[in-house]
């Protein structure tokens, strides 16, 4: 069944065949068809039996068009349902875009709003799922498998889904690791994602936070799927294109602005003595040691104190120049200082975090800002950014076993990785030659020996972690919990966040452990034990053996190191609260309510 | 040891409850009573498996503020919250008959003498009040306190200085109600019910604790200046600090009389005059408040650096 028409949507006409359209073989009603061909650029008439996705998608498509305001691509919130309702299929896989920072949380919670007797068996690919909304709709069966990289505040919600069998596990993965897979075998057929501004062609200015979308869209566009977008603004021309309008198929106006957590920001009132002890460590010990100047640090109060002792006690060591010039790192409040004090040149974020927006924007010679005058993040550029271009990472945990592995799960809670594994772990893949990488590599004496003479480097993978944590849980353990949770969960192999041949130095307050130094798995761990204080492994430290370490460089306490005890206080701090951080920016950084103390 | 003058260009919020007690008074006048080294510790914290502190977290001690003896008392938030136990609350109660005797001793010799040499009391607060664990000797701590205080009133004055992280709630928020004169710097917090207390028992539409800013504008100094329930608002240093309490040590005690908030027949009418107000405006927000005393932009106060905002602050006044 073959008819010509003439048809004209917004200013443009044109005369189309509309061809035979159903999956069921049934012609569809004209002035549906018409409009799903003429969304689409004119193009040579395809081939049906090579074009099942574009037609099941121009079917879906069609249901959804009723409600999509004339000449535009905008619907209403009240008709989101109806919308998700005409797009979504059972079985489908589903993208509801959300990574640590943004969530598409309004369209999250109009998904749970399907009728599960309709719409069930949905697989969810996504990077995380820390929305209560997220874990709702497998409990309603509206979702029932989900491939994920983090969980974050969900992570009990979603070990206890899977005991309750509502939840299938496909696996925990990295940010990378997952968006691979959404180019092989885990493209999305329906993707929901979020962004400030669009325009009614669909154009999209995802900006400051533009984080995972390109990537989804790209994916899930470039297969033939559904791009819906929930929107803070609908406006007559977008800031900048970030998302081009031909690859957003909806978009609705989200009654409140998008979630946004601040995931990255520390208040330096919350530093401790201990925890500038740890980065002066760090400091001479590694930073300077090694010279890194191209690195990423982890989230936490260590990192932290790390970045507020640049502008003083590195500046005293004379490093300035010298060490970290170059970051694949998110807006981190508590980097101001060292930036306004000229120690950074670049970095690249993963996402924006909250209230640093006009910060960025006002620093372009350090940050990526657009033409348009902001920030835009990536966040799969920067994970690419952050294996295979930086020399060291460094970041903390929660466990740490005696063979030096360590992992953030914990029994009953599947946290997820996020994208520290992608960083802390070396990157095998890479060919290029730097001091720091080299000089690890040099010393990384178990590799040498599978190597023959030839000559190659190592990225620094840190593990910086007091000896006790809050409740005096004991960072330093036997068996990681991990392996209970693999069991509870049923997961395929217990979640490790860095594994031990991948880490070269564990820091904690009682010294520096150079594994990577080691010779063989026993000495590795009697340099473990020796930095790990009065935990249970700490315990079984023999002080000979200890003497002998030290002795070797293969560790080293404070006094070692040359750090004085003494100074090992927040007064080196360059900014000591929230407050001197706005101060240190000029007034450009805006912090949410939950961190002010004015 | 940090040495006395860089202690006082030092962050109040930042020092510790001895770095306090060190840089409140005169150069080198500060002598420590039952100190760490006596070991005075809490009995109860061992039988419940909680660790101790050689000095219970509370400095007490004596100084000189020019001519006048300066009795003080400074919390250490850091060491379980600044509760007050049986051990720091008796060095409290120690600390305030140390005033009224030195006071009394002072009376035996000329009129002149004594008014010259007047003593002071200053109280650091950092604490959230009684120590739970050790809750009857805390609350009998908390009474004694306070009849002391009836007991130096018109004679000793007792100055509450709040600049510290935790603040100064509970039980101990009672206390420093009932004080002479209340300093406060912009970052610390004054109140009965803490934050989080309140949160728990009327919910979070009624109050969102982790909503920093408003606990700030609820029960920061700021927001106690200009309802009079603080009587000087001060800079961050120890200095600021120690200056006012210098200021107050010169004043007669007819004017420290005058600096109290409660405890006459007039303050009482003045605060009920402040309740009437309040409860016909029905402000949902501290900022509500502020309108309507006359400070037309709020948020311009909120931001406002301590020196500016003493500029454009319009207090309430009965």
């Amino acid at each position: 069944m073959e008819r010509k028409l003439r048809i004209t949507v917004g200013d443009k006409t044109r005369e189309v065949t509309v061809q035979e359209l159903g999956a069921d073989g049934h012609p569809l009603p004209a002035a549906v068809a018409v409009a799903a061909i003429a969304a689409a650029p004119q193009r040579r008439p395809l081939d049906p039996k090579w074009s099942t996705i574009q037609r099941d998608t121009n079917e879906r498509m069609s249901h959804m068009l009723p409600y999509l305001t004339r000449g535009s691509k905008v619907f209403q919130p009240a008709d989101t349902v109806a919308v998700l309702n005409a797009v979504i299929r059972s079985g489908d896989r589903v993208n509801i875009e959300g990574n640590n920072q943004k969530q598409a949380d309004f369209l999250s919670d109009c998904m749970c709003k399907l009728d599960p007797k309709q719409i069930n068996h949905l697989h969810m690919v996504q990077s995380s799922v820390p929305l209560a909304s997220h874990l709702k709709a497998f409990e309603l069966g509206i979702a029932e498998k989900l491939d994920f990289a983090y969980a974050g505040p969900q992570g009990a919600a979603v070990a206890k889904a899977i005991t309750l069998g509502k939840l299938k596990l496909g696996a925990i993965h990295t940010y990378l690791e997952l968006f691979a897979r959404y180019f092989i075998d885990l493209t999305p057929k329906v993707s929901l994602v979020c962004a400030y501004e669009a325009d009614k062609d669909g154009n999209l200015y995802t900006g400051f936070n533009t984080e995972d979308t390109p990537l989804i869209v790209e994916a899930t566009k470039f297969r033939g799927g559904i791009v819906i977008a929930q929107v803070n603004k609908i406006v007559d021309k977008v800031q900048r294109v970030d998302i081009p309008g031909e690859w957003v198929d909806a978009i609705v106006q989200s009654p409140k602005p998008f979630y946004l957590e601040p995931l990255f920001t520390r208040d330096p009132g919350l530093i401790t003595d201990t925890h500038v002890l740890m980065a002066m460590m760090a400091l001479k010990g590694i930073y300077a040691e090694y010279g890194i100047n191209r690195l990423n640090h982890g989230i936490g109060f260590n990192t932290a104190a790390i970045e507020l002792i640049l502008p003083t006690y590195g500046e005293e060591l004379g490093l300035k120049g010298k060490i970290c010039q170059h970051f694949a790192l998110n807006p981190h409040p508590t980097l101001i200082p060292a930036i306004e004090s000229g120690w950074v040149q670049s970095i690249h974020s993963f996402g924006g975090e909250l209230g640093m927006a006009e910060y960025c924007a006002a620093r372009p010679d350090v940050f990526f800002v657009g033409p348009d005058g902001s920030m835009r993040s990536n966040r799969a550029f920067s994970q690419t950014a952050g294996h295979y271009a930086i020399d060291m990472f460094i970041g903390g945990t929660l466990q740490i076993d005696k063979y030096g592995n360590s992992s953030t799960a914990t029994a009953g809670r599947v946290a997820g990785f996020g994208g520290a594994p992608n960083m802390g772990c070396d990157s095998h893949g890479r060919r290029h030659g730097t001091p720091a990488w080299l000089k690890c590599g040099e010393e990384f004496t178990d590799q040498q020996n599978l190597l023959g003479d030839v000559p190659r480097g190592k990225r620094l993978v840190v593990q910086m972690q007091e000896t006790f944590q809050e409740k005096m849980a004991s960072s330093f353990v036997e068996r990681l919990d991990a392996w209970k949770l693999a069991e509870q969960a049923h997961l395929d192999l217990p979640p490790v966040m860095v594994y031990a041949d991948d880490v070269t130095h564990i820091l904690t307050e009682e010294g520096i452990a150079f594994l990577h130094r080691c010779k063989g798995l026993e000495q590795r761990m009697a340099a473990i034990r020796a930095v790990a204080g009065y935990t249970e492994i700490g315990l079984q430290a023999k002080p000979a053996e200890t003497k002998s370490l030290r002795a070797a460089g293969l560790v080293k306490t404070p006094e070692d190191l040359g750090v004085d005890r003494r100074r090992a206080n927040r007064s080196l701090l360059a900014a000591k609260n929230i407050r001197e951080l706005v101060d240190w920016s000029g007034g450009l950084y805006d912090p949410p309510a939950r961190f002010r103390n004015w | 040891m940090s040495t006395w003058h860089t202690l006082q260009e030092r962050s109040f919020l930042e020092s510790s409850a001895r770095q306090r007690a060190i840089g409140l008074v005169d150069a080198g006048s500060f002598s420590e009573l039952v100190g760490p080294l006596e070991r005075f510790v809490s009995p109860h914290l061992p039988i419940l498996g909680e660790a101790i502190e050689f000095d219970d977290g509370i400095v007490t001690g004596v100084g000189l503020l020019g001519k006048h003896p300066a009795i003080v008392i400074s919390q250490e938030g850091r060491f379980i919250g600044g509760s007050v136990g049986e051990v720091g609350g008796a060095k409290m109660v120690g600390a305030l008959k140390l005033a009224l005797s030195i006071f009394e001793s002072l009376q035996q010799g000329s009129a002149a003498e004594a008014e010259a040499r007047r003593p002071i009391v200053l109280i650091s607060f950092e604490t959230g009040g009684v120590r739970l664990h050790e809750a009857n000797a805390g609350l009998l701590a908390h009474a004694e306190v306070m009849d002391l205080l009836q007991d130096l009133r018109r004679k000793v004055p007792v100055v509450a200085l709040i600049g510290s992280k935790i603040g100064c709630f509970g039980g101990m928020g009672f206390i420093a109600a009932a004080t002479d004169v209340i300093v406060m710097s912009e970052f610390s917090r004054l109140g009965l019910t803490g934050p989080e207390v309140i949160e728990q028992e009327m919910g979070r539409n009624e109050f969102d604790a982790s909503d920093r800013a408003l606990v700030f504008r609820t029960t920061g100094g700021k927001h106690k200046f200009i309802m009079g329930d603080c009587n000087f608002l001060v800079g961050d240093t120890l200095a600021d600090f120690r200056r006012q309490a210098q200021h107050v040590a010169q004043m007669s005690m007819i004017e420290i009389e005058g600096m109290r908030r409660i405890g006459s027949r007039g303050a009482v009418e003045r605060q009920m005059k402040l309740v009437a107000f309040a409860a016909d405006l029905r402000p949902r927000d501290s900022t509500d408040m502020w309108k309507a005393l006359g400070n037309k932009e709020p948020q311009q106060l909120i931001a406002a650096s301590e020196e500016e905002f003493q500029k454009i602050a319009v207090r309430w006044n009965a």
